[in-house]
């Protein structure tokens, strides 16, 4: 059987044995731990304490809390992935065996939330060399020891970038003469004018 | 090791720091704690530490039986309470040991995440209208030791479907029958 929330895939065996777990507390409690996976998923962490209180009257064991907790990031991230409507994301989760009242609370957590979850998602994939700060300076050479009137422009650029493997702030710094830098402000100018073309 | 009755007694100490040191290293100070409490020296005290550390080590290692484990002891000279207590000793932590020992194998960074991303090349400096579609992929590795690294990868399509089919390859080896008889035999 193929889900739209799964990416048009079977359903992962663990993801099917935990939605029984979930069926398990009422669903008022899945829907407070819905809008807390969801705050985890948005950045803004878990609060662990809230989660054991809201799976306490379950008498959830370390063990299935985790599972909870699990399988709820599972079918929130991956419905937002997909980009799944909330409709067909509850009718998927019905055919899997979460009760109707389960279902209606997740789906309306994740329909408030979705477009705030792809954005999130959409940061968070993968970059590399992140450009952070760029600095500038522009000198005027007026000597040097190879002669005596140089009398030139040149453009100190200072390139802060995130390290493509490392993910540390690496810093390059280049100095480009007045004529190069020319080149380099029109070819890139050229890159943006695409850019815009293509949003 | 050899001397009065009161053998038995620093065994069981010695054998205690010497699980302890197997279990999380060596810790110097505790031959000199240890040494003022049985009242010998910490030299005796450490010599019959590493003498244990080495006994335990070596049966573990090679899962000697009960019976080879005694012929071994026997020829120390000890009473016979001491040979049961230092099989006692070797029989209890054998397993703990050898898990031990197992993770002292060299190891190789192994696999920890995959991120990818999916871009099509529209144009560079040198060429304009292209359509260029790459597949870039972050390998996130670990060591056994807790040290992350991550390698930059990028290719195309074409590619990358070759690479899919050589590790789908790798993984039907293991349902050849080749395989499963040696798997069965392992097991």
């Amino acid at each position: 059987m193929r889900f739209r929330f799964c990416g048009d895939l079977d359903c992962p065996d663990w993801v099917l044995a935990e939605i029984s777990t979930l069926a398990k507390i009422s669903s008022v409690k899945m829907k407070l731990l819905c809008v807390q996976v969801l705050m985890d998923l948005l950045g803004e962490g878990i609060d662990y304490d809230k989660v054991s209180k809201l799976t306490a009257d379950a008498k959830f064991e370390n063990g299935d809390i985790k599972a909870s907790v699990a399988v709820l990031t599972f079918i929130l991230s991956s419905a937002a992935k997909h980009d799944v409507d909330s409709e067909s994301l509850s009718s998927e989760l019905q055919q899997l065996g979460l009760p109707k009242e389960h279902t209606t609370g997740l789906c309306k957590s994740y329909e408030d939330k979705h477009i705030a979850l792809q954005e999130k998602l959409r940061e968070s994939s993968l970059r590399l060399g992140r450009l952070e700060v760029v600095s500038w300076r522009v000198d005027y050479t007026l000597s040097s020891s190879e002669l005596q009137e140089v009398n030139e422009p040149t453009v100190q650029l200072c390139l802060q970038t995130q390290g493509a493997e490392t993910g540390h702030t690496e810093t390059t710094i280049v100095s480009v003469s007045a004529d190069k830098f020319r080149v380099l402000l029109t070819e890139l100018k050229q890159a943006q004018a695409m850019m815009n073309a293509l949003q | 090791l050899s001397g009065p009755e009161s053998q038995d007694h620093l065994v069981g100490e010695f054998g205690r720091i010497a699980v302890e040191f197997l279990r999380k290293g060596t810790n110097p100070k505790i031959y000199e704690g240890a040494a003022r409490k049985l009242s010998v020296d910490a030299e005796t005290v450490q010599h019959g530490v590493e003498g244990l550390m080495y006994l335990l080590t070596e049966s573990s290692k090679l899962m000697i039986s009960e019976v080879d484990f005694q012929d071994s002891v026997l020829v120390l000279g000890f009473t016979e309470e001491l040979n049961h207590l230092l099989q006692q000793l070797y029989l209890e932590n054998r397993k703990e040991i050898r898990h031990i020992l197992g993770e002292l194998t060299p190891s190789l960074p192994h696999y920890h995440n995959l991120e990818w991303r999916l871009d099509v090349q529209l144009a560079s400096r040198a060429l304009r209208q292209q359509v260029k579609p790459t597949v870039t992929m972050k390998l996130h590795l670990e060591e056994s030791g807790g040290d992350k690294s991550a390698k930059v990868l990028q290719t195309d399509p074409a590619t990358l479907m070759h690479l899919i089919q050589e590790l789908e390859k790798a993984l039907a080896e293991l349902k050849t029958t080749h395989c499963r008889r040696i798997l069965r035999n392992i097991k």
